[in-house]
């Protein structure tokens, strides 16, 4: 993946007119309900928050590969970065150093290629990072002679750092497989379009509440919506894994449409058990990284490992 | 089982250009890492550039908060004053600066909140209420503030009038305020020009100096701040 590469895929460049068309689209949409007295400015605030999201993300896949996992890596660090300042666990700054550690090793372990194989990405290492990292952050309280409060600590630092940074980083990962530009494109779409769908399903049909305690705003309409709709797209996108399946196709959707939400309510949940209502303030619109990015985290492994089981990271399958 | 307690940030909901102007800030570790770094650059190319001369450095005082107070010629001046403190003060050490200037934008918030790690300093409405945030940071045990009394930059050369602020600030404490003087700031970098020329700076530190003994009256503040501004001049006048 080199931008040069990006000019000449025929995926990369159809992504960057659907795109594209989809964000005028949706600015006529909103000019002409503001024309007609509607109140938009939420949805105008989080459409100007697309425009400056959208050119940042493809212009970060058109530079290659190099770029895709250095960003996702960035991605990561500030994301649990937001988590370690919700939970409070940024006061301890061994174990907020050594989770960033770790999320920079997972970009290293993505970008360096296998010492044995010579296949670009190291995956042995990747896979076998987590127990690395564990074993370090648990090591932490010994170091320090101090029990008291050390097991949230440690809890806090490890699902930090599975979730936010080893789940997410799959993500990066991707970008050494064969169709790269299909997977990623497509991941980061679909998943996008999954959260809109939600809202969008549940703001026109919903009526019936999906889980009260974690997040109030959802309802089954829209979940359900949303699922449908991801259940489609990728038979739309087809052209960006030509070698799938019909039944992959559907297995994809299912993918992103029920883990994308999960991702979601995970994070809820999270939040909600804290007592915050956004992560952050970093983009304007949306809330921190995480509430934003809350679906990808979950769906990038899933989707990942489910791609390599089915025809592997690297080889071209004959069909 | 009993619940854990969450201690979420208090600045969540702040965006990145609140982040940067408000005051006390979070401890962030990526600011103190560049921060640190940027200190280090910082010394090499004063003493490289500028020929740095810092005499008087065994009067800072070792353990407590102090207030260090110069005069003020150029930008440099708070530069160089970030260089007479030990290294690993740096991320304690707060110049005062001000609010309308240097955390007008984001850019300049970004470059005052981080590499410098300014206090944002309202002269012009907010007086009192800044001078209350300087002395609740002062309680706090190893903090240094560095204060400019002129308020503004010379473009004379000549030491303008202290302002009345030092000394309500110390007035009734027993604060230590270490005068230093700072030499060539003027042909280093004078005022309007873009970047620094290479002319050499010689900062001169005094011996600490402490207001206890005073009452707090608004005669006290005045004495404080002509003792401070003559304390001050003299070190400008000590031969090199």
């Amino acid at each position: 993946m080199t931008y040069e590469a990006a000019l000449q895929s025929e995926v990369f460049l159809t992504y960057l007119k659907i795109i594209g068309g989809l964000l005028v689209f949706a600015g006529v949409m909103i000019t002409i309900l503001r024309v007609s007295g509607k109140n938009v400015s939420g949805v105008w605030n989080t459409y100007r928050g697309w425009l400056v999201m959208v050119p940042i993300v493809i212009g970060t896949i058109f530079l290659g590969r190099t770029a895709i996992i250095a960003g996702v890596a960035l991605l990561a660090i500030f994301g649990f970065k937001e988590f370690a300042r919700a939970t409070g666990l940024y006061n301890d700054w061994w174990m907020t150093g050594l989770v960033y550690l770790g999320i920079v090793l997972l970009g290293v372990a993505s970008y360096v290629p296998d010492p044995r194989l010579g296949y670009e990405g190291w995956y042995g290492f990747f896979m076998a990072l987590p127990a690395f990292v564990i074993g370090a952050i648990l090591l932490v309280p010994i170091f320090r002679n101090r029990a008291q409060g050390q097991l949230q600590q440690i809890a806090l630092a490890i699902v930090g750092f599975m979730y936010f940074g080893w789940m997410f980083s799959h993500l990066g990962f991707l970008a050494n497989t064969t169709y790269a530009y299909g997977y990623i494109l497509y991941l980061i779409f679909a998943v996008e379009i999954n959260d809109i769908a939600a809202f969008t399903c549940g703001k026109l049909f919903g009526k019936h509440k999906l889980l009260e305690k974690i997040s109030p705003n959802k309802t089954i309409e829209g979940s359900v919506g949303a699922i449908i709709i991801s259940l489609g797209i990728p038979w739309l996108l087809w052209f960006s894994f030509p070698h799938f399946e019909p039944w992959h196709l559907v297995a994809t959707g299912l993918i992103v449409g029920v883990g994308g939400q999960l991702g979601d309510l995970v994070i809820s949940y999270i939040k909600r058990d804290i007592g915050i209502k956004d992560m952050g303030a970093v983009i304007k619109g949306h809330g921190g990284i995480l509430d934003r990015v809350d679906s990808m985290i979950f769906v990038a492994p899933i989707f990942f490992h489910a791609i390599r089981w089915i025809h592997g990271i690297r080889e071209v399958p004959v069909s | 089982m009993t619940e854990w307690e969450y201690q979420p940030s208090p600045d969540i909901d702040e965006t990145m250009s609140e982040h940067l102007r408000n005051f006390p800030r979070q401890p962030y570790m990526f600011m103190y890492a560049i921060r640190s770094i940027a200190a280090i650059l910082l010394r090499g190319w004063m003493r490289v550039y500028h020929r740095m001369r810092i005499d008087g450095r065994s009067n800072l005082p070792a353990t407590g908060s102090y207030i260090l107070v110069c005069n003020h010629t150029s930008h440099l001046d708070t530069l160089c004053m970030l260089c007479s403190v030990p290294l690993r003060q740096i991320h304690r050490t707060f110049p005062a600066a001000a609010a309308d200037y240097f955390f007008s934008s984001l850019p300049r918030s970004a470059v005052s909140a981080i590499l410098i790690n300014a206090l944002p300093f309202d002269r012009k409405v907010k007086g009192a209420e800044s001078l209350t945030v300087c002395s609740e940071l002062l309680k706090n045990e190893g903090n240094v503030l560095i204060i400019f009394p002129e308020g503004t930059r010379t473009t004379t050369g000549e030491m303008g009038r202290f302002r009345s602020g030092i000394g309500r600030l110390v007035v009734g404490t027993d604060l230590p305020v270490v005068p230093c003087y700072l030499d060539g700031g003027t042909t280093a970098w004078p005022k309007g020009k873009a970047f620094p020329r290479p002319r050499k700076l010689s900062l001169r530190i005094g011996k600490p100096k402490r207001y206890s003994h005073l009452g707090k009256s608004s005669e006290s503040v005045i004495a404080i701040c002509a003792d401070l501004q003559d304390a001050v001049a003299e070190l400008g006048r000590s031969p090199q």
